[in-house]
């Protein structure tokens, strides 16, 4: 019984998981890593997995990575998505940049001010993405950016519920 | 919901205040570099081709894979479906052979005549030799555009530019070239124009994607709607890039002076597709400058 007790097991002594600062970034690594998936569509409307988990981070807590984090990732995702190279590093970034200043202007956020916030960004991240494939040359009407938009907004609580259990499980709490 | 973490608050440390201010102005540069890079590819997409090209082969293999793992699981699931109704469905398909026995033997005959006749007429015939064979393993699921990814690359010839097809019709053409894998810009994207013309008739019209898995169809003349519903698109060898009489979509529907075509060829569907030679060379050189653009 007295070995049973001096074993870590229990609440006691508990910390932080080995690369503690770097699950969350890794996180959206793989989420981006999923556009390898063998998926043959006739349409994307597939959410774009990465910036959903970026930004579940990122309503989650301001300390998940240094903003600047957001270029790289971004340059990851584009290199795995085949996006044109450049849209997720500036999309992400701003989208940091711009969460620095919802968070100085706002008291408090609850469940659904977080979900529209995420809305909303997902919107502008859509819409960015529709303009950067009309100026390279595929002009879509934006309607067809729409069921792309509800998936996306419809998803984003399931990733801010993987970001929060992965946030609690890396603090080992 | 408690309140937000409010990030690092500083304090009245001054190495923490400066640790946060400098993070602010990397992400800032961060934000300018990736709109420089950004602008880069929109105006020059090819500057990009070496790193883009090496991305797709990391991650091509591992798609490929994946997707023969899907495929052994589907058709698990399909062959076992193809048992139930076997003997009706037999039947069927005995009386659909002896119809098509009967087309086969027709068009051998239009073949040799045509041939004849090419020769009394001392017309120069293309040889149409293909490239490499490859798998489509992925697509671009995410992004209003309409990438496929193809499993071969550089090391089997492929260049950008070059038209890619399936035994059923046209799949489109490719953009990037890896070492051991490609991107194909599909007949579905907003950016693919394909001249093409109607089997029924020969009236030269005009194939562009949508971007929703169909295409635009339009006449070039302005006048009656030439289409009808079930109209065979195929190509018509204008500019060179795409070999003429490839097959590239049926006309399902009317639109005010156009037509919407289905893609005969469903990258989703073709187990492999075929990367031809532009049916002019020349063509590769104007289609390398025009990715340019695009």
């Amino acid at each position: 019984m007295v070995r049973a007790a001096l074993q870590t097991q229990g609440r006691l002594n508990r910390g932080p998981r080995p690369g503690v600062m770097v699950i969350p970034a890794a996180s959206v690594v793989a989420m981006s890593a999923l556009a390898i998936l063998p998926v043959v569509t006739r349409i994307g409307a597939w959410p774009d997995f990465g910036f959903l988990m970026l930004l579940a981070w990122r309503l989650l807590r301001a300390d998940a990575w240094p903003a600047w984090w957001a270029a790289p990732l971004g340059f990851v995702n584009d290199l795995l998505t085949g996006a044109p190279i450049g849209l997720s590093v500036t999309l992400w970034t701003a989208v940091m940049l711009a969460m620095d200043l919802v968070d100085r202007r706002t008291q408090w956020r609850d469940y659904w001010i977080e979900w529209a916030l995420a809305a909303a960004l997902i919107l502008a991240a859509e819409a960015l993405e529709w303009k950067v494939a009309a100026w390279s040359g595929a002009r879509v009407p934006f309607l067809h950016m729409l069921p792309s938009i509800v998936i996306s907004i419809l998803a984003f609580p399931l990733f801010a519920f993987m970001a929060s259990r992965l946030d609690r499980w890396r603090l080992g709490q | 919901m408690a309140a937000p973490v409010v990030g690092p608050r500083p304090g009245w440390s001054r190495r923490a205040q400066y640790s946060l201010f400098f993070g602010f102005l990397a992400a800032v540069a961060g934000l300018i570099v990736g709109l420089f890079m950004l602008v880069l590819s929109l105006v020059a997409p090819s500057s990009y081709a070496a790193v883009r090209g090496a991305a797709l082969d990391v991650t091509s293999p591992i798609t490929g894979a994946l997707s023969e793992v899907g495929a052994t699981a589907s058709g698990l699931v399909g062959g076992a479906g193809d048992y139930w109704d076997a003997a009706s469905q037999n039947g069927k398909l005995k009386r659909e052979r002896a119809a098509l026995r009967r087309h086969l033997i027709r068009a051998q005959a239009i073949l040799q005549e045509n041939r004849q006749l090419k020769a009394a007429l001392n017309l120069r015939e293309h040889s149409q030799e293909s490239v490499a064979a490859g798998r489509i393993v992925g697509s671009s699921f995410e992004s209003p555009r309409r990438f496929a990814v193809l499993s071969v690359g550089r090391s089997d010839g492929v260049e950008p530019g070059m038209p890619v097809r399936t035994a059923d019709g046209l799949v489109g053409r490719v953009v990037e070239a890896g070492r051991i894998a490609s991107r194909v810009l599909l007949v579905s994207d907003r950016s693919n124009i394909v001249p093409a013309r109607i089997l029924r008739g020969g009236i030269p019209v005009i194939s562009t994607g949508r971007g929703d898995g169909t295409v635009d169809i339009r006449p070039l003349e302005v006048g009656r709607n030439p289409f009808r519903r079930g109209d065979i698109i195929i190509t018509s060898g204008t500019g060179g890039l795409y070999p003429p009489l490839v097959p590239i979509a049926r006309v399902v529907r009317h639109d005010d002076d156009g037509a919407l075509g289905l893609p005969i060829a469903d990258p989703s569907q073709a187990s492999f597709a075929i990367v031809e030679r532009p049916f002019e060379p020349e063509a590769l050189a104007v289609a390398a400058g025009s990715e340019l653009q695009r």
